[in-house]
């Protein structure tokens, strides 16, 4: 018997809301998470701007006495995870019965404690070292807290394959699903504001200094996010059984590598990876009318991603929405696949497409539908959501409609 | 892929479709039980460099601690790592394009190289190739010293004096993407993070994407670089022997006198083959994995529940997986490290987990030589296992003199054994959580 993977659960940490139904209404609204960055002096950058979250209160999701021991990526991690099973309506007794696996992306991990033992360091040589620092920092951290906050059993892992790892997370609870290793699966991607990302795509001058404008003719760069993205994925007879809300089915999954450049996105690469994940899903091109682009708004990456799409669906390119959310939250690293998996289950729900925000000027190189400025109503049949990950990773996961 | 409901027509040959746009993954929630044989081993530790090297240092019972030289220990309690002190990448990569990378990339290129040469798979992976091939790689920490080098300068000279192309470094996946840039691998790349099992749980990755796709070759295993950072850091919460004051560094798995572990590096890298795809290609078959379990322990909080629960759900879902009896398994590969809570942990798993009849089965800890190599370890071990199946040879745990009462098995003290190896479990476990085990077999 075929095991069909649902997902019926989902939990949002972003700069434009924490939980689905802030995020989503900010989401439609066009509404951009973008602002001064506060959380280190950046007089010494050349741009100063980013997608922090402000209200973020991890005494919401985790006792007092034990937030000292979680970094942030984790803190969003739980959150999260929590606010998926609550929106799934599963309580913490019935998660911890059964096989939940865990999976979760990253891009840094917890690289917050490096930044911390190397602000000591330089502040007061290098002999002073960091007890409890460096045993937060490992980042299988983020999916060991998640798993022994919510007392799940079952395989429990991080994927850091960068920014693809959101996808590549939720291919792999996927596929423990289908397998039937496991009943459920916590799936996404989560990361905090890096400093070192922020330093990085500052010197490759790959930053937009005001704000993400993909697709458009004068974009600027891409803007460093943080947040976290979790699914609950479930099997569809499970869900039908205790009556679950079914935002989408995942119909399956591509991967490919370009292995060719650490940063530079290649057309063949992309190509391959949608081509892979609609075959592979079993999907007709024609059905595809949504897709979640990985959009950050670097003049490389959205020129690529066009080019790789309308070569994989030509003409009919035309009649797919293809948007960034990138747009509003900036580049949120590992969790940026997983937030924009949960825009495709909402999107596929409520009929709505999420604009691509800031766009004035179309580009040649671009002429596709980036549902400019304004949220699109549209019933939204198989939505494809794409990620491309430094190292030439890229991801693809098909999601579909559950009527 | 669903070689007879696929229909596509391609047969196990080791011929590829002319048409790349016929390739034809399994159906979902179509789960096929592919056998999965290991034909290429590359391996680097501090005891030696390629396969005959490291299995000739683990017969002798070779240790590869030695005074670190890679950073300044002076100021600290530990001084010694099973460092690789004669690693020099270029003889095995050439000359060329390694500027730019770090000693992770570079342990886990030269070891992915190895496995490529042994496993005699050209490379770069050629075009028809590549798309049925991928990488699967265990670390955790991604390199530590990049990431913090990297953001150092950053802090001391400002944000422009760093160099652009060390950036891509700070990714934990870096050294994973490399292996595909380096040797043309393009069917998927993924890099697995569990703390100690990340190497047996790529493994274990591996085998999914082989089993549910049409992959046919998967380049897997774990790499860790010996890194001053996490060095001291382990030293400064006391996890290091010889941390505290007072112990003597010493390296001594289930030894009564163990205060710690000792650091070790190095990459330990397998190519993974589809049976069919191997045999059709007359590859060497080294072993074949039968069955891999993992069961998340949240009782081991930083340091191993010594219940052992997970553990010993680990070992009993991989042996149900390999449809293995207890009686079956002829050696186990142990995780310990010297740490008083992971060897208890491991003795009293394995006891649960296998039955008191089985208690003769000799369980020993390479670790004992080439030290903790944190998310290589799990691959290191399967690295020794195979030489086990090899040579029908049980290895020693070395430094071995003073029993504890708490640890009570056969440990293969010292020196190596002669034994009729047929299957191995390989245990791999971590104080953070994780505890995986696999359990692989001779081929036949």
């Amino acid at each position: 018997m075929q095991r069909r993977v649902v997902v019926t659960g989902l939990g949002v940490v972003s700069s434009i809301g924490i939980g689905k139904e802030t995020f989503w209404k900010n989401l439609i609204s066009g509404k951009s998470g973008i602002s001064e960055v506060t959380s280190f002096d950046t007089s010494k950058y050349e741009v100063h701007r980013g997608g922090e979250i402000r209200f973020f209160d991890p005494t919401d999701y985790i006792p007092r006495k034990k937030i000292k021991g979680i970094a942030r990526a984790s803190q969003f991690a739980i959150a999260a995870s929590k606010l998926a099973l609550d929106d799934a309506v599963l309580s913490k007794e019935v998660i911890s019965k059964g096989n939940t696996t865990v999976a979760i992306g990253t891009t840094m991990g917890e690289g917050g404690m490096i930044e911390e033992i190397d602000r000591h360091w330089s502040k007061r040589g290098e002999d002073d070292v960091w007890g409890i620092t460096i045993s937060k920092y490992p980042c299988n951290a983020i999916s060991d807290n998640v798993t022994r906050a919510l007392g799940t059993k079952g395989t429990s892992c991080v994927v850091p394959t960068a920014c693809a790892a959101g996808n590549y997370s939720i291919g792999f609870g996927f596929d423990m699903i289908r397998q039937g290793v496991a009943d459920r699966a916590l799936v996404g991607g989560a990361d905090p504001f890096s400093r070192i990302g922020f330093t990085g795509f500052g010197r490759l001058y790959a930053m937009s200094p005001d704000v993400c404008r993909p697709f458009d003719k004068n974009r600027k760069g891409m803007m460093v996010g943080e947040g976290a993205g979790i699914l609950l994925l479930e099997e569809l007879e499970s869900a039908k059984a205790r009556g679950a809300t079914i935002y989408a089915e995942v119909l399956g999954y591509g991967l490919s590598c370009d292995a060719q450049h650490m940063t530079a996105p290649q057309v063949v690469g992309i190509t391959k990876v949608i081509e892979r994940a609609i075959k592979i899903s079993g999907v007709n091109k024609a059905d595809v009318s949504y897709i979640c682009a990985h959009g950050t708004g670097t003049p490389a990456n959205d020129k690529t991603e066009c080019e790789a799409i309308k070569t994989v669906f030509g003409e009919a390119t035309s009649k797919i929405s293809i948007s960034s959310i990138k747009s509003m939250l900036g580049h949120t690293m590992g969790a940026a696949s997983a937030i924009e998996a949960i825009a495709c289950c909402l999107a596929v729900k409520n009929g709505i497409v999420p604009p691509t925000i800031n766009f004035e000027e179309a580009d040649p190189v671009c002429d596709i539908d980036c549902v400019p400025n304004k949220a699109k109503e549209k019933q939204v049949k198989v939505a494809l959501n794409n990620s491309l990950a430094f190292g030439g990773n890229n991801a693809c996961v098909v999601l579909k409609g559950y009527v | 892929m669903d070689r007879e409901a696929g229909g596509e027509g391609e047969t196990i040959t080791g011929t590829v479709p002319s048409e790349r746009s016929e390739r034809v993954d399994c159906p979902i929630g179509k789960y096929m039980n592919k056998r999965i044989v290991i034909t290429g081993i590359g391996v680097l530790a501090s005891t030696g460099i390629g396969k005959e090297a490291f299995w000739g240092a683990l017969k002798e019972g070779t240790s590869g601690m030695k005074p670190v030289t890679l950073f300044d220990t002076s100021n600290l309690g530990s001084h010694l790592a099973g460092e690789i002190s004669d690693f020099d990448p270029k003889e095995i990569l050439g000359n060329k394009g390694l500027r730019n990378l770090d000693r992770t990339t570079l342990l886990v290129l030269c070891a992915s190289k190895l496995a490529l040469d042994d496993a005699k798979i050209e490379a770069p992976i050629s075009e028809e190739d590549t798309d049925y091939f991928g990488v699967s790689l265990g670390s955790t920490m991604g390199s530590v010293w990049s990431i913090s080098e990297f953001d150092k300068t950053a802090l001391r000279e400002g944000p422009r004096a760093v160099n652009p192309a060390l950036f891509p470094n700070t990714v934990i996946n870096s050294p994973a993407s490399q292996i595909s840039i380096k040797f043309n691998i393009q069917g998927f790349n993924t890099t697995i993070s569990t703390g100690f099992c990340s190497g047996i749980d790529s493994i274990y990755y591996a085998m999914n994407m082989i089993n549910l796709y049409e992959y046919n070759t998967v380049l897997s295993g774990g790499v860790e670089e010996l890194c001053e950072q996490t060095y001291k850091g382990f030293h400064k919460i006391g996890n290091l022997s010889g941390s505290k004051a007072g112990n003597e560094e010493i390296n001594c798995p289930f030894d009564k006198r163990r205060n710690g572990l000792m650091f070790g590096e190095g990459g330990s890298i397998f190519i993974l083959e589809e049976l069919e795809h191997a045999k059709a290609r007359n590859a060497h078959i080294y072993g074949e994995i039968l069955g891999y379990g993992t069961s998340f322990d949240p009782k081991s909080n930083n340091i191993c529940s010594p219940k052992a629960e997970g553990a010993t759900e680990a070992i009993k879902l991989a042996l149900e997986d390999a449809e293995t009896s207890p009686e079956e398994i002829d050696y186990i590969a142990a995780t310990a490290n010297s740490t008083l809570d992971c060897d208890i942990m491991e003795t009293r798993a394995v006891k649960n987990a296998l039955g008191k009849k089985t208690e003769g089965i000799p369980i020993s800890s390479i670790k004992s030589m080439i030290g903790e190599t944190f998310s290589a370890s799990g691959a290191m071990n399967l690295a020794g296992s195979l030489c086990s199946l090899q040579e029908n040879l049980l290895l020693p745990t070395i430094n071995y003199e003073k029993r504890d009462r708490r640890c009570d098995l056969d440990y293969v003290s010292n020196e190596a054994r002669e034994a009729k190896i047929n299957k191995v479990l390989v245990n791999s476990f971590s104080p953070t959580g994780a505890n995986s085990a696999l359990v692989i077999g001779r081929y036949e």
